[in-house]
């Protein structure tokens, strides 16, 4: 009777280690996914940024051609101090397996009112503004008709940021130049993107060295 | 009805026509951009250009080179012209001679008292200044705070000093300001420029007529363009359209209400000589519009040279040899970026 006490108790013992194994296994093999998915990750937004860069650069040459270059050159970048339009937040999670700092831009944002990203991605550069802020010698009060087409949300804060920063350049700049500060706004999203999958890239593949040196010691 | 420019013209101007045709002779050709596209360096550039008149203003630039040091020596070349042109001129010819350069003096002034505002070194900003631009107390206009001062102070010993009385206020001076004061300037300048040649009568008041329309119309179309979403009203984007020009006046009252591309080119298609600009684009689409809009004027500059005694063709000249510096500065930035597979979206040939 004790004997087979002892053999069930040593099956149980057998197949509770058998089952730790498939689990640690399986653990191994999503790290290992993880890790990939991450290095695809990465490999994808870097080549992405270099191609959002070089349309930014093709885009601010062709708005020097276009408005001439006494309007378009270093000379004009303002040095006053003023505070910065984006800033970038760090956060820390409080996940077991991702005990890592996280990135968030911050675009267009007062020292008051902050636009994370989540926000900010919603918002889309529309040609037809519904509330251009009235300037102190004449009134704008005419209603603007929506554009034919997908509705386009405006976030009308975003709009006058986006103006305000163009405006060293002169206040009515061509199309091509707001439209290469479009495209280096992207780039910055993606250069934090990258910093956030470089991160989870760097965390899962020294999971991934532990798991292998564990299995191998 | 011309007033025989035939029998008088060559005792004053023939000199200078026939040098100003000679240098119309050496601006570059479809082969030369050819040659010049097919560059995979800016060195490879230089080494094409040492063949060509901008030779000489290159071959002493070291390695390696920049767009912009291509660019200002190129510049060079052009005010050396203008210059022999200018001190070799005689009354009316030299008159509008300097007319053609207020532009520039006009984007020099703007470009300082920005660059002053935003707190920049006076000598960085005289550097970046050009050259057609320059006047004796330039450096002085980073004194001023506001219009007042600024006319009071410079602007008055200069010839934009006609220009200034619709935009002389004691408000500070501000992005918006300036803007406005550069466009205003800018307006009287050309209104002041078709004037003058509407005086001189002849074969110089048609054709320059016809060029100056021209640039009114497509200033006109780029307030309009560039205007859209901006704190600008209608009223005062209308005030800064020319009071000349094909669009003037009906054409401006539509443009002053559009408030989308696709409404500025319903606007210009009602007009037949820009209905074959608008129809090179796709809708909702302005990229190509500046080079369709080079192209046509390149076509009238071109035609300038058709008809003889006139002073159009001292104007033409100065207009395409700039086009040309803003294809080579096209054609560089192509290069220096690796992008030349774009250097065909920018580029006007001239012959």
């Amino acid at each position: 009777m004790e004997e087979q006490d002892q053999m069930q108790s040593s099956i149980e013992v057998e197949e509770l280690e058998e089952q730790q194994q498939r689990e640690g296994k399986r653990l191994e093999e999503e790290n290992v996914v993880r890790f990939l998915d991450s290095l695809d990750s990465y490999v994808t937004l870097l080549d992405s940024l270099s191609s959002t860069l070089r349309q930014g650069w093709l885009e601010l040459a062709s708005a020097r051609q276009s408005m001439g270059a006494s309007r378009i050159n270093g000379a004009l970048l303002d040095l006053k101090f003023h505070s910065a339009a984006t800033s970038l937040q760090v956060t820390h999670h409080d996940d077991e397996i991702l005990n890592q700092p996280h990135f968030t831009l911050c675009k267009w944002a007062s020292s008051k009112n902050g636009y994370g990203d989540e926000k900010l991605r919603e918002n889309k550069l529309q040609t037809n503004s519904d509330g251009p802020q009235l300037r102190h010698r004449s009134q704008f009060a005419e209603k603007i008709p929506e554009t034919k087409g997908a509705p386009l949300i405006v976030d009308d804060q975003v709009q006058k940021e986006r103006t305000k920063s163009l405006s060293m350049f002169g206040t009515l700049v061509s199309p091509k130049l707001r439209a290469a500060q479009l495209s280096f706004e992207t780039a910055l999203e993606t250069l934090v993107e990258i910093a956030n999958v470089r991160l989870t890239m760097l965390s899962t593949s020294d999971q991934v060295r532990k798991e292998l040196e564990g299995t191998e010691g | 009805m011309y007033g025989f420019e035939a029998l008088t013209f060559n005792v004053h101007a023939g000199y200078l026509e026939a040098i100003v045709r000679g240098h119309r002779a050496g601006l570059l050709t479809a082969a030369d951009y050819n040659n010049l596209c097919q560059c995979e360096t800016l060195d490879d550039i230089k080494m094409h250009l040492s063949a060509t008149e901008y030779g000489p203003y290159l071959q002493n630039e070291p390695s390696p080179l920049h767009t912009t040091t291509i660019v200002e020596k190129c510049t060079l070349k052009l005010v050396e012209d203008y210059k022999h042109m200018l001190c070799q001129a005689t009354e009316p010819l030299s008159t509008f001679l300097e007319y053609i350069t207020y532009g520039h003096m006009i984007d020099n002034v703007v470009l300082i008292v920005t660059g002053t505002l935003h707190e920049r070194d006076v000598q960085e900003l005289l550097e970046k200044c050009h050259p057609l631009g320059m006047f004796d107390s330039i450096a002085t206009l980073a004194v001023a705070q506001n219009m007042r001062e600024l006319y009071r102070l410079v602007l008055v010993d200069t010839p934009l000093a006609p220009y200034f009385s619709e935009c002389i206020t004691s408000e500070d001076l501000d992005d918006m300001n300036i803007e406005i004061m550069r466009n205003t300037l800018y307006k009287a300048y050309l209104e002041d420029f078709y004037r003058f040649c509407q005086k001189l009568g002849g074969a110089t008041a048609e054709i320059m007529s016809d060029l100056l329309s021209f640039e009114a119309d497509r200033r006109a179309v780029n307030i309009s363009i560039n205007s859209i979403g901006t704190e600008l009203t209608r009223d005062d984007r209308k005030k800064l359209y020319s009071n000349f020009g094909l669009l003037h006046p009906y054409g401006h009252e539509e443009l002053a209400v559009c408030e989308d591309i696709d409404q500025v080119r319903g606007v210009m298609e009602k007009y037949p000589p820009y209905q074959s600009i608008f129809s090179k684009l796709s809708y909702g689409e302005s990229q190509m519009l500046d080079k369709a809009f080079y192209e046509e004027e390149v076509k009238r500059l071109c035609l300038a040279f058709e008809q003889q005694f006139h002073y159009g063709v001292f104007f033409a000249y100065m207009r395409l040899r700039e086009q040309e510096i803003r294809n080579l500065m096209w054609i560089s930035e192509c290069v220096a970026q690796n992008q030349k597979s774009r250097v065909h979206d920018s580029v006007v040939f001239i012959f």
